[in-house]
């Protein structure tokens, strides 16, 4: 019988290669053959750029003053009508004066955010393959850049279900009807200890709807980790832009083994004042509310992960200042409450994004 | 024949050709209907579209400001206009990134690239 019983499990793994090696194969010739691009004029067509973000930021930390110079290079190369290679890269310098005096010393981290393959196979579906963002809530995707983010430090759940994935993911967005768009992501994570291209094995996904006419964005996510604990992540996110005000509205929930919670943030810039217009238009006042529940993982796991490893409560408050495209000053004050001892955390600094093209503008 | 007691590799396995079976369903369906004839009379150009008429173009300029304002002001603060070339690469980045819909990443294009 255990013979039987072996015969029919390998005659069934090998089933299971068999069958994604066809499933893989159709996959490709089908999506090829799926529809023919009308090739765009040469004066349309995408040119390779190299852009990205460059700032300079000084935190005070609990007495502790830290110098953040960083800079963030994405190279985007697109490939005919469909392809499109993109890569992020992260130098961040993180600079302190020793306790018995001197000048500032430290290192400088460098990370590979993401280097990654797309390939548009038609309006509902887009095939990534590499190291990329894991789709789990929006923050890590959407929000994480030092240009787009309202407040520098980022949320005490940050690091929970998000990070870089190698692998390979599936997503898209397209309209349910003129009212509603409906947008996933789907992604399989193998495991890596390769410098710079770390990743755990994982699968998950995110499943998120966008009303055009409120501005209205709620969706789920879900991770399940296929390595150690075995555990699985999920989490929610809601954004809302209503259309009368200049005010951005967001919020995640997270839970998961290494710890859970939310945060919940307002932004709004003063453009409707109607005093000091030219002051205040360029003026943003943000505010932010946040609850972490450690999880079970012990002191070391949660420094390793940058975690606090006990249930933690802060309220953030920011100002930026918007000096040109793509040039912002920021700062911001948060208040840290937990049992470890409260702390003020404060940051000012300045951030910009470049954008250059890597060819030619106009067809010889 | 028929084992009623699965060892955990057996089960597992049968999981794993189901996903797979799953997901090759979910994306040949997706490509299947992707390519059959749109609703409208758009190719699967991925070029700036081309208005007809001025009249055209106000309306898919306006359309493409309102798409513009709802789908990346989610994020961020409005950028400069690139050249033509530099916002097709863009709006093919921000199409992965932040799922944008192929309508609106057409719409946005329009109205950045004027």
């Amino acid at each position: 019988m255990g013979r039987i019983v072996r015969t029919y499990e390998s005659k069934l793994r090998r089933a299971c290669v068999w069958a994604s090696r066809v499933v893989v194969l159709c996959l490709f010739s089908t999506v090829l053959n799926a529809q023919t691009p009308v090739p765009a004029p040469e004066t349309e067509r995408p040119v390779p750029i190299l852009t990205g973000n460059a700032g300079f930021f000084t935190n005070f930390n609990g007495g502790q003053t830290e110098l953040v110079p960083s800079i963030t290079p994405v190279l985007l190369v697109p490939l005919g009508d469909r392809w499109l290679v993109e890569s992020r890269a992260e130098f961040t310098g993180e600079f302190e004066r020793p306790d018995e005096g001197g000048s500032y010393r430290g290192k400088v981290e460098q990370e590979i955010d993401y280097l990654q393959l797309d390939y548009i196979a038609n309006r509902y579906l887009t095939i990534t393959a590499g190291r990329f963002l894991t789709p789990f809530g929006i923050y890590n995707e959407r929000l994480y850049p030092i240009w787009i983010r309202s407040l520098q430090p980022t949320p005490l759940i940050f690091p929970l279900g998000t990070g870089s994935s190698d692998g390979a993911m599936l997503r898209g967005g397209f309209s349910l009807n003129p009212k509603v768009n409906l947008n996933y992501a789907t992604y399989f994570s193998t495991l890596s200890t390769v410098n710079k291209f770390e990743s755990d094995r994982t699968a998950g996904g995110r499943l998120g709807f966008f009303l055009p006419g409120p501005r209205i964005e709620a969706g789920a996510s879900f991770q399940k980790e296929l390595q150690d604990e075995r555990s699985h992540a999920f989490g929610f996110h809601f954004a809302w832009q209503p259309t009368p005000l200049p005010l951005n509205l967001r919020s995640e929930y997270v839970r998961s083994h290494d710890g859970s919670g939310y945060w919940i943030e307002a932004a709004y810039r003063l453009s409707q004042v109607p005093f000091w217009q030219k002051a205040l238009r360029r003026t943003e006042v943000v505010g932010r509310a946040q609850q972490l529940f450690a999880g079970q993982i012990t002191e070391e796991e949660a420094e390793e992960y940058g975690l606090p490893d006990v249930n933690t409560r802060q309220g953030d408050f920011g100002l930026n200042y918007y000096l040109r495209d793509g040039l912002k000053a920021a700062a911001s004050y948060s208040r840290r409450l937990n049992s470890d001892g409260n702390v003020n955390l404060w940051t000012v600094g300045i951030a910009y994004r470049f954008a250059f093209p890597l060819g030619r503008m106009s067809p010889q | 024949m028929k084992c009623r007691n699965e060892s955990p590799t057996m089960k597992m396995a049968t999981i794993k050709i189901k996903i797979t079976i799953l997901t090759a369903g979910l994306v040949m369906g997706s490509v299947v209907y992707a390519a059959a004839p749109p609703h409208n009379s758009e190719n699967a150009s991925l070029a700036v579209p081309v208005a007809h008429s001025s009249a055209e173009a106000d309306a898919m300029r306006i359309h493409g400001e309102q798409r513009y304002r709802a789908n990346c002001g989610r994020c961020h603060a409005a950028p400069q206009k690139f050249p033509p070339r530099m916002m097709a690469t863009i709006v093919r980045h921000m199409r992965v990134r932040a799922t944008i819909t192929d309508e609106d990443v057409r719409l946005v294009l329009f109205y950045m690239s004027q």
